[in-house]
């Protein structure tokens, strides 16, 4: 399995347009760091998205977070305010260990 | 005019007036009818002037700030300190309660603004907002502060500009609305890097050839070869390096950067083509000397009240001259200034001299009324005062 995270927009968003997406591979992780990417992303993917957020905010970051598997791919998109707890706990492992 | 209407209220009260809108005399009933509108329209004017008056800190703007120990749900939060309470032992805490603090006295003392909404709204803050979080941001209703990853950013609260740039997106939306896409999406960043900048400099006493004019110079951590996020001197120069890239903010029209209206692309590249109304706001700053919040601040500030959610560009460089020549005349300094830091990013006033297409888009638009509006409604409410002094007069002799 292949995520792979952009991120866009916040008050550095000059810089993060520039940015290459972040990826990670399950193939090149350790077992039990593939078997916690993989319960994150099914726990993200179970939660349906949130509606788009307060049309209000402003800086605020948005993500892509694309899982490619077995031929498959699904993106899950959400912003900082819209983010689920599922969301945002596998955003938060990707940001720590996607390169 | 207030004495007038306080006058007013107290020769008829409103139970009466009423009672003579069912005079059989004509006279009377236009009489009553006349003073029973003019009274409603003091009472709100007194309301208005009430919520523009300087006020003691804890009444208006009111502080609280949140600590979200690192997690993301708002709701989840708790309580670190409050408009009355002692400072707390966590920096990020004071200094977004300080930096609160610090922008909401800078709107009061020297735009004469209480607050976000100029009613007092409270300042509600979020720090320690998720794990190294790379951000802050305005939600809507609130500010939010990350602490930053410790590689590229350090805690986001460490910038008085960026929380007075937070503070400030609150402000736009109270006012103009600009809306967040494309070129009036790049006048909202802009206005915040403007009042960031103010504060900072306000705060110091700086005049603008001493003023830094960087956005976010606190924030990267001391191993990163960065100036600043963003430069209002010199856009497309707060950085250049391998790991961050160069920064890709225009300076000049010649150079606006044609974005997709998306998230990738920046909503139409507002926290980039922000680069031009930057420049030329320091130009503007710069040409006059002195303070930047004075005549330059206030000009853009009233522009920034003169214009719509749609406003461009050109139309809030017209807007900016306008409003020059409001507050300090036809062909002032100030409004030469301010030709000439536009002409300088290549955006020439239009209109000139005197009425500028964004007067009559202003009126044509439904946007906020311009001087030459609130003059003669200001004129017309006189003239009917006189008369309804006169009619009043006329009811009490004939009694």
């Amino acid at each position: 399995m292949k995520v792979t995270l952009t991120t866009h927009g916040g008050l550095a968003a000059a810089i993060h347009i520039q940015l290459p997406p972040r990826v990670v591979d399950t193939e090149t992780l350790p077992g039990p760091a593939a078997a916690e990417l993989s319960r994150l992303v099914a726990a993200a993917k179970a939660v349906k998205a949130s509606p788009a957020g307060d049309e209000r905010a402003r800086d605020a970051m948005s993500y892509m977070i694309t899982v490619e598997e077995r031929g498959q791919s699904t993106t899950l998109a959400q912003s900082d305010v819209t983010m689920s707890a599922q969301f945002a706990a596998l955003l938060n492992w990707l940001q720590q260990h996607a390169a | 005019m207030s004495s007038a209407g306080r006058a007013l209220g107290c020769i008829t009260p409103p139970h009466i007036l009423e009672k003579l809108l069912d005079s059989d005399d004509s006279d009377i009933r236009q009489a009553a009818l006349n003073t029973l509108l003019t009274t409603a329209r003091l009472r709100g004017e007194r309301s208005v002037r009430a919520s523009l008056a300087p006020s003691a800190a804890p009444a208006n703007g009111r502080r609280t700030i949140f600590d979200c120990q690192s997690g993301t749900s708002l709701p989840m939060a708790v309580l670190a300190r409050s408009e009355d309470g002692s400072a707390s032992t966590d920096d990020s805490i004071n200094r977004a309660f300080d930096g609160f603090g610090t922008t909401r006295r800078f709107y009061q003392d020297v735009y004469d603004r209480n607050s976000i909404d100029d009613r007092g709204m409270r300042l509600e803050g979020y720090v320690h907002r998720g794990v190294k979080y790379n951000n802050a941001f305005w939600d809507g209703r609130e500010m939010v502060f990350g602490d930053g990853d410790g590689i590229i950013f350090t805690d986001f609260t460490n910038s008085l500009d960026v929380i007075a740039h937070e503070l400030a997106h609150g402000v736009t939306e109270h006012t103009s609305g600009f809306e967040y896409r494309n070129q009036s999406g790049a006048l909202n960043e802009s206005m915040s890097d403007v009042v960031g900048s103010l504060v900072k400099q306000w705060s110091l006493r700086q005049t603008a050839d001493d003023a830094d004019w960087l956005i976010g110079n606190e924030v990267f951590t001391p191993g990163i070869n960065a100036d600043a996020l963003r430069s209002m001197k010199a856009p497309g120069k707060a950085y250049d390096s391998e790991l961050l890239g160069t920064d890709p903010q225009p300076d000049h029209m010649s150079k606006f950067v044609h974005l997709p209206d998306t998230d990738e692309g920046d909503d139409g590249g507002v926290h980039i083509n922000s680069g031009i109304p930057n420049k030329a706001f320091y130009l503007v700053s710069v040409g006059l000397g002195g303070y930047a919040w004075e005549a330059a601040g206030l000009i853009w500030y009233g522009a920034l009240k003169a214009s719509t959610v749609t406003t461009q560009f050109q139309e809030f460089a017209d807007t900016t001259y306008l409003k020059a020549e409001e507050l300090y005349g036809a062909g002032s300094t100030e409004q030469e200034a301010v030709q000439a830091g536009w002409r300088e990013v290549g955006i020439q006033i239009t209109g000139m001299p005197g009425r500028s297409s964004a007067r009559k888009q202003d009126a044509a638009s439904g946007g906020a009324p311009d001087m030459a509006a609130l003059t003669e409604q200001i004129e017309a409410l006189s003239t009917q005062l006189k008369e309804l002094a006169e009619e009043v007069r006329s009811l009490k002799a004939g009694k």
